[in-house]
């Protein structure tokens, strides 16, 4: 068994960032919610993912919200918008002196652009961190890990601060599936020079993780974005979908 | 090759290139752009070509182009793209160019939304264009599957001649599960593209067409696409039985991402021993409608339960087939609202409630 502890970084500002499918999203709700849980000053979750239309931080909104995250995501129908929204209140919750800030940024080089319009706005109080999945196409050798490193750190203007190794295939992941992406994120390490800052993973395959093999904190993953058939808390179901008309011949 | 996570749409589009599609031409609209993104990635490396097409109406006239001349070519859209390329997809279907098309649907009709959505399948499986013709049409319903059906596409739509379709909603472009591709792809033999214009060097020339002034020539054209179709009905049938037993008591039908919801309900109706099955249709066109009759009649089958996400298209299939024998029911959410598996099962729990069936049973 594994100490499963929570990684806090010190830094205000933290920014997830990676390639497309890495588990951005997942790895930054999860975080900003262990953040509120275990710090006593206001948490907040930017979402700034302006490349997926579906799939985001905002569908953990209500979730969030519950747990003391303010959620920052464009308003109303535009919450469902495909475009590159900006909200004004951004920059204002980036150079705020007090309380943590957690950035979910979309994928790629391209989703990460984003960022650099508000480079300015970080000064020096920030982690960015790159979130590795060995067992995504473009990330799955320290070569093309390490060109995703230098896309993003061009577009976004902002260098990298720390790896997150998130190496993960959903219900299918392993503990071997884990400590693989963790191999990986080990040389990608050596090579770009940025420390491995944590390994996160869902409940069960972080539970049997061997503290010897993993030589950094473990963060353990609770599914937050789940496909409608996989939620099987009924209470949560019946949230969603109110205010619809339903259409049936009953 | 061990399994990598894939999204949907990038999962579609490297099934393409395994299939060996060398020309892709497109023009981008959510929830499948990703699938041009990857291809445009993805297609130098292996000697292919991807125009983006100033519109979807272009890209149908370029797809008519590229299969004529005997290569593999596709396009991906969602559903107001692929409205434009009907005339193109009739066209091509008179003209037996075996083109695939991917279409990863969005709320309708009009510009609609770009959440998920099943309201295409008139539009795919009852024509869309004009004139007598059909097109294959196939319907994933995870990830794994959508690689299969995508590849199997570019097979079926040579071995016919015939456009071929793979329907999916936008969930399904845009979510992520572990994927294979299979080591090495082999596939049945397929006739020689002996119609396919390559230059007429030292043969005599070929003409791809779908103008026939004489009447007698047009209806010849049009009872040999009926054979077509009859055969594709007899040999290409694909569906997938899930947990269909004697015991059930309602037989529910959906495709896609709805089967999954309805699986959810199943096994946890299961557990309250409340027994319903499910048969989801692989190919939407030829459709399971034998198999869905055989499994409505037996007798302790109360009704039969269509889900879907639209205000009830396939429904009207369920009801041709099951031809007045038992009631046929219909849930369904639209918008880009997907319905919960809570909404399914309440439904469920009302058709099993209800006194009388809603339409006598036919006797014969």
């Amino acid at each position: 068994m594994n100490q499963v502890t929570f990684p806090v970084l010190d830094k205000r500002v933290i920014i997830f960032a990676g390639a497309y499918g890495s588990g951005k999203t997942e790895v930054a709700v999860n975080y900003a919610a262990g953040l509120a849980a275990t710090c006593s000053e206001p948490v907040s979750i930017i979402d700034l993912d302006v490349i997926n239309p579906y799939f985001r931080s905002r569908e953990a909104a209500l979730s969030l919200e519950a747990q003391g995250v303010r959620v920052i995501s464009p308003h109303g129908e535009m919450c469902h918008a495909d475009l590159p929204i900006i909200l004004p209140e951004i920059r204002g919750e980036i150079e705020r002196s007090e309380g943590k800030v957690v950035l979910d940024v979309g994928g790629d080089n391209v989703g990460a652009r984003v960022l650099s319009s508000l480079a300015d706005s970080f000064g020096r109080g920030y982690e960015f961190l790159i979130v590795l999945n060995a067992r995504r196409p473009f990330t799955s050798t320290v070569t093309g890990s390490l060109k995703m490193i230098h896309d993003i750190e061009i577009s976004s203007r902002l260098k990298f601060t720390g790896i997150i190794s998130n190496t993960h295939l959903i219900d299918e992941t392993t503990t071997e599936t884990v400590e693989e992406g963790y191999r990986l994120a080990c040389a990608v390490s050596t090579e770009a020079g940025l420390p491995v800052k944590f390994v996160s993973a869902v409940g069960e395959a972080a539970k049997r993780l061997d503290p010897e093999t993993i030589g950094v904190p473990v963060f353990t993953l609770k599914r937050q974005l789940l496909k409608p058939w996989e939620e099987k808390d009924r209470a949560a179901r019946s949230s969603k979908n109110k205010g619809g008309l339903v259409l049936c011949r009953v | 090759m061990s399994r990598i996570l894939m999204k949907g749409n990038e999962a579609i589009a490297e099934a393409a290139i395994r299939a060996g599609a060398v020309y892709y031409f497109a023009y981008p609209i959510t929830p499948q752009s990703e699938v041009g993104e990857y291809m445009s990635r993805r297609l130098p490396e292996v000697g292919g070509v991807f125009v983006q097409a100033e519109s979807e109406v272009a890209v149908g006239n370029m797809l008519m182009g590229a299969v004529a001349s005997g290569k593999r070519a596709f396009t991906s859209s969602s559903s107001p793209g692929i409205s434009l390329m009907q005339e193109a997809i009739s066209t091509m279907a008179a003209a037996r160019l075996p083109v695939v098309l991917i279409n990863i649907m969005r709320g309708g009709p009009g510009i609609g939304g770009i959440l998920p959505s099943q309201a295409d399948y008139f539009q795919s499986t009852k024509g869309g264009g004009h004139g007598d013709y059909r097109v294959l049409v196939l319907a994933p319903s995870t990830l794994q599957e959508s690689v299969d059906l995508t590849m199997l596409a570019f097979h079926l739509a040579d071995k016919y001649c015939n456009p071929t379709m793979v329907v999916a909603d936008g969930m399904i472009g845009q979510m992520m599960e572990p994927v294979q591709f299979p080591e090495d792809y082999k596939e049945e033999p397929l006739p020689p593209k002996d119609w396919a214009t390559t230059g007429c060097r030292g043969r005599a020339p070929r003409i791809i067409k779908s103008l026939f002034l004489d009447p007698a020539m047009l209806e010849t054209n049009n009872v040999m696409l009926a054979e077509k179709y009859k055969l594709m009905k007899q040999n290409e049938v694909r569906f997938e039985a899930y947990k269909i037993n004697p015991q059930n008591r309602i037989l529910l039908v959906a495709y896609g991402t709805m089967a999954r919801i309805c699986q959810t309900v199943i096994d946890e109706l299961a557990e309250e021993n409340i027994s319903i099955g499910l048969l989801r249709p692989i190919t939407l066109f030829p459709f399971p409608g034998k198999e869905i009759f055989a499994e409505a009649v037996k007798p302790n089958i109360k009704a039969v339960l269509t889900v879907e996400m639209s205000m009830g298209q396939m429904v009207e299939d369920v009801e041709a087939a099951v031809q007045g024998r038992k009631p046929v029911e219909f849930y369904g959410r639209t918008g880009g609202i997907v319905p919960t598996p809570e909404e399914v099962r309440d439904y469920i729990l009302k058709i099993l409630a209800k006194k009388t069936p809603a339409v006598k049973s036919w006797k014969g």
